[in-house]
Formats: structure tokens, sequence, C-alpha cells
């Protein structure tokens, strides 16, 4: 198959869904009304809750949502062929991907911008409030351990890419130092602080790491896990404009300028699919269902979504006929991401066993690889695009990364500071989650760590989902839109975490694993079995509330009759 | 300005905004939220004065007065809106 009719099938399903699944829904289900005041209008507070053009909230939810994820899940899944990948994609973006984005920022907008632990002790129970924020502080705890590996793995792959990260990071503090200090014109500064990163990348292919601190160090797990935690540390611990936004600002050029380049690239190149479209239903990180419909996670459905939908998005959209072209448009524009890496994964390899090499080093180096050969097309030589393509990935997972880090050092001070004021300490605090994420980084077999990362970000969608039924219960709306993607979400990523979950301990109680692997699988295998745990805990409670709701409404039309 | 125009100005609009809002939208709201979180410690230095309780010197903080007034309606609502964990991510 050849891969523009990939992306052509991409545009087709984007424009079905967005045009008329997603209009239906927005005009006969919700009913949006662009009269009716939205909490940026009634709560302005000209910081959370503030009107904002709805193309600023395009940009402001793709960058928050478009991470390392879309574009890692489709390359690991490419070992039970193209096909199922491709289905899964399209399908899920299709009938579950922007029914959550979207639906979730309205129910927040409808609710006055209220997060996901407000609605869950509103719509579903005091309890559920509870279990829901632990469940995200170890959801999280697996994101930086999954994308942390997923930085460790490009910078040992790819030599090119340290110098290159090194670069963007210097020419991101100019850039905070430009902005907030020297009070420099925005678009000089752009300039400048691109041009380095620029620079970086192209040093970092005459100035690979091997050849500057050796190869034992350049090959080093630890060394490169401590300095991604390292730079987490200073994003968390450093005033965010000094650190970590002004580097998140510089990032976005680079990857918004490689993803549109690379785009143009498959247009001219236009392969074919080189890989199988199936190979079989087992593979060694599991079986097709449940395990790829975890490991897709972000380009078809993703929980982290919903958080950026609830808590952010909803508190600016200024008008309700806005939360469509934003909440189920940027989900398809992302699917077209996923498409993008799958069309990488599938097309730059001659034959499965060449993949299967590079597979082992991680998805950073197929990724950069892809990349550089679509990047090549345009006339950039192929050291400089996979040098481009490193930092690309490396960016994608640290942006997460660090916010996630930092956000932990939160939760750590508002959690334990009852037992010890030291953990008030922002340093104590960034240290504890810096620690956990360089164990599981450290431990943890990356292809597990990615499965159970894709269960819990999964699942936290289908929790999600069963908030926005429970709301469309309580408003007497259809639920069946929402109601059957939240059943099989929760089925297929509760499976695919016991099953995880068992391989891991199943392997530690035989004795099959031993040292670092063993710390790593007894880990892991627990902070899968406590999500699928809290997740059982909130489905219950879930179920009482659906049928309190569904009493109310049969007495309320019983009183009618 | 013509139809065309307008449409022409409207699409370079929406990309500068677009690209507004995936390079520095985020670093915008973060300037708030921190200078919203300055401005709370400022009202709570003049609370004293608003209940009719002191307690810094009166002098100082009745000067104050004036520059809080139209910040306490979105203040209360700050103040008294539930927070959780999610509110730090986006």
């Amino acid at each position: 198959m050849n891969s523009v009719l990939v992306l052509i099938l991409g545009f087709v399903v984007a424009f079905i869904g967005y045009r008329i699944y997603a209009k239906y829904i927005d005009a006969k289900i919700i009913k949006s009304d662009p009269k009716r005041a939205t909490p940026a209008k009634m709560y302005m507070d000209g910081v959370e809750f503030m009107p904002t053009s709805k193309n600023i909230l395009f940009g402001y939810q793709f960058k928050s949502i478009a991470g390392a994820a879309p574009i890692i899940g489709p390359i690991i899944a490419i070992q039970w062929g193209w096909l199922p990948a491709l289905i899964w994609i399209l399908a899920g973006a299709f009938f579950i991907g922007w029914v959550q984005d979207y639906s979730t920022a309205m129910m927040a907008m409808r609710n006055e911008g209220a997060s996901f632990g407000g609605l869950s002790h509103k719509l579903i129970s005091p309890r559920a409030r509870i279990i829901l924020l632990a469940f995200i502080y170890f959801y999280l705890l697996l994101i930086a351990g999954a994308f942390g590996n997923v930085v460790v793995s490009t910078a040992i792959a790819l030599k090119a890419a340290p110098m290159a990260w090194l670069l963007l990071t210097v020419g991101g503090v100019l850039a905070g130092q430009m902005i907030y200090r020297w009070r420099k014109d925005i678009i000089l500064t752009t300039v400048v602080t691109v041009v380095i990163a620029l620079l970086g990348i192209w040093l970092g292919t005459i100035a690979p790491s091997d050849k500057i601190i050796g190869a034992t160090l350049a090959n080093s797990r630890v060394l490169w896990a401590i300095a991604a935690c390292v730079f987490c540390y200073f994003a968390a611990v450093l005033p965010i404009w000094r650190f970590a936004l002004p580097i998140n600002y510089v990032a976005s050029y680079i990857v918004f300028l490689g993803l549109f380049f690379g785009i143009i690239g498959i247009f001219i190149i236009h392969p074919n699919f080189t890989l199988p479209a199936y190979t079989n239903f087992s593979i060694k990180i599991g079986p097709i269902w449940p395990i790829m419909f975890v490991t897709i996670a972000c380009g078809a459905i993703s929980g982290w979504h919903s958080i950026v939908s609830s808590s952010g998005t909803a508190r600016q959209l200024e008008n309700e006929m806005d939360a469509r072209p934003v909440g189920a448009g940027v989900m398809f524009v992302e699917m077209m991401l996923a498409l993008f890496a799958l069309i990488i994964a599938g097309t730059i390899f001659t034959s499965s066993a060449e993949y299967g090499t590079a597979i082992a080093k991680g998805p950073g180096a197929i990724f950069a690889g892809g990349v550089a050969k679509f990047l090549g097309a345009l006339g950039l030589p192929a050291t400089v695009g996979r040098s481009y393509g490193s930092v690309m990935m490396i960016v994608l997972a640290i942006t997460i990364m660090q916010l996630v880090i930092r956000f932990m050092r939160v939760a750590t001070s508002e959690l334990l500071s009852d037992i010890s004021p030291i953990f008030r300490n922002a340093h104590i605090g960034t240290f504890i989650a810096s620690f956990l994420t360089i164990v599981i980084i450290l431990t943890g077999w990356w292809q597990y760590l990615w499965v159970l990362f894709g269960g819990a970000n999964q699942l936290m969608a289908s929790l999600a989902l069963m908030l926005v039924t429970a709301w469309l219960m309580s408003e007497g709306k259809p639920t069946a839109w929402v109601f059957y993607p939240m059943i099989f979400m929760f089925i297929t990523t509760i499976a695919a975490l016991i099953y995880t979950s068992y391989s891991l301990l199943q392997k530690v109680l035989s004795g099959a694993v031993k040292g670092e692997a063993l710390i790593g699988n007894t880990l892991m295998g627990l902070v899968g079995i406590f999500l699928v745990l809290a997740a059982l805990v909130l489905a219950t409670e879930g179920i009482k509330a659906f049928k309190r709701y569904k009493t109310i409404r049969r007495e309320a039309a019983a009183a009618k009759a | 300005m013509s139809e065309g125009e307008k449409k022409k100005g409207g699409f370079f609009q929406a990309i500068k905004e677009f690209i507004y809002g995936v390079a520095a939208h985020d670093s915008a709201r973060f300037a708030m939220k921190s200078r919203a979180s300055m401005e709370h410690l400022f009202i709570l230095i003049t609370m004293g004065d608003m209940l009719g309780v002191p307690i810094l010197p009166p002098y100082y903080s009745l000067r104050l007065l004036p520059y809080v007034v139209p910040q306490i309606s979105t203040w209360k609502r700050r103040m008294l809106r539930e927070k959780d964990l999610t509110d730090a991510l986006a």
C-alpha cells in the first residue's frame, strides 16, 4: 500500500468524523449554543478563566496533547503489522478519540469549568474524587518513566542527539533571558535562539557524544537517565520563565518545522509499505488484543487529552461552538501525526529483520531515520536529518516529562507535608519524583513500560468517558455515543494492565529475573495492579451513580405522568 | 477592505494565532498565574483592613486598599474555587 493513500484515507476519516459525526453530536445531542455564556466569560479572572480565540486554543491544545506518544505507539505497534495499527488509529480516533476530547471539554464548560476532582465528586461520589486523584499520581509516574526511557534510548542510539539537546537547552535559556530580563524583541529572540538550536543539530553530526565523552559514557544508560532527570530537576525548581517555558518555546519551532517538512517529504517520495500488513496475533509484548490497543494511545485515544480539555481548554473557550474545532479538530490532527509515524515505521526498512534490529535500540532511532529520509527529499543531508529527528524525539518526550516531574513535586508536597515539613521543600519533592523516575527508567524493560503507560493512559480515558456518561445521564441526554466507547476502553485497558502486570510479576515470582530487572518488574507490576484496583473501585462507584440517575429520571417521568 | 482581502487577513490572522497558541500561549498563562499569586499575597496584606482588623500598621495598608478593591471579586472566586491536582497540569 502506498503511504500517500494512507494519508488520504486519514484525511477522509477526519473529514467525515469532524464534518458529519462530530457536527451531528454537537448540534443534536449537546446542542451547543453560541449565546450561552461560557465559564471563560462568566468567571473571567484574566488568568485561568479567559476568553481566548479558537485559533489560539487550537494551537494550545495541539501543543499540549502532541507529545512523543502518538509517534512512539505506532512505531512499536507495527510489530503486529501495519494494517491492524492503521485500523485502530482510524477507528479509535473516529469513534472514541474525538468523542472524549470534545465531550470532556463540553462537560467541564457546562459545569462552570470544574476540574476532574470536582466533577467526580459532584457526578459520581466523594470517594471517587480521592481514588481518581491517587490514580492520576501513579499514572504520571508511569508517564515520566516511559518518556524518560525514550530520552535515554534516543541519546544512546543517536550520538548526535546529546549535542543537539544541549544547544537547544542553551538556546531556550537564552530565550528566557532575552525576553524576560533583557526585554528584547520577540522576533529577534526567536530567530537567534532557533538558529542556535539548529546549529546544535548540525554540530551534533560533527561532534557526536562518543567522540567527546568516549564510547563507554556515551552508551551509559545511567548517565543519560541522570541527565534527563537533572534537566527535569531544573525545570521543576527554577522559575518557570527561566527554564521550562522558553525551552518549550524554542522546541516548538523545531518540532513544528520538522513535522511540516516531513509531511511534504512523504508526498514527494510517496513510498510503499515494506513491512508486512499483518504478522502474528501474539508477539513478545503480548497479544494484539488488548495490548496493541494500549500500545497506540495518543493517536487513537488518550486520557491525557481529557485533563487538558477539562482543566485547561474548557476554561478558555469563548463560545460553545468552538469546542468542536478545538476538542475534536485537534484530535484528528493528532491522528494524522500517528499516521505519519506509522508511515515512517512501515516504509523506511527493507525487511522485518532490519526493523527488528532497529526497534531493539528504541523508537527514537526509527523516528530519526524516517525524519532523515523525508527531509532528505527536500535536500537535507541524511546525517543532519537523523540528528534533527533525534532532537525532535527527545524534545517531544522531555517536555512532557519535565511537566510531570514539576507536578509530582507539587503533589508530593501536598500529600506528605503533614507527615513532615521537610516534604514542603521544593528540592526534596523534586528529588523524590526524579529518584522514582530514574529507578523505573533503569530497571524496567521499555516496551513493557510503554504498554503499562498506554494502559494507564487509556484507562484514564475510560474514566473520563465514565464521568461524561454520568453527566449526560444527569442531563437526560442520549449516552450511547460515549457509553459504548467507555465499555470497550475499560475492558480493554483492564485486560491489558492485568496481562502486563501478571507477566511482570510472574517473572519475579518464578525467579526468572534478577538484579535490576527484579526491581523494575516488581515496581511496574505493583503499580499496574494498583491502577487496576483503583479503576475497579471507580467503576463500582460509577455504576452506583448510573443507577441513581436512572432512578431519578424514572421517578421524574412517573411524576409527570 | 474587500471581501477577498478580509478572507486573506482572516487566514493569516488564524495562522498567526495558531503559532502563538503552539509556541507562547502557555508561557503567557504561566506569567498570568504568577502575577495572580502575587496579587493574592497583596490582597492578604490588606485583608485586615477589609475586615476591619488591622494586621499591618493601618496607614500603609489603607494606602494600598484602592489598588486591591477592583480585584476582590476575582480573588474571591479564585480562592473559593475547588482545585485539584489536574489544575497544575493544564
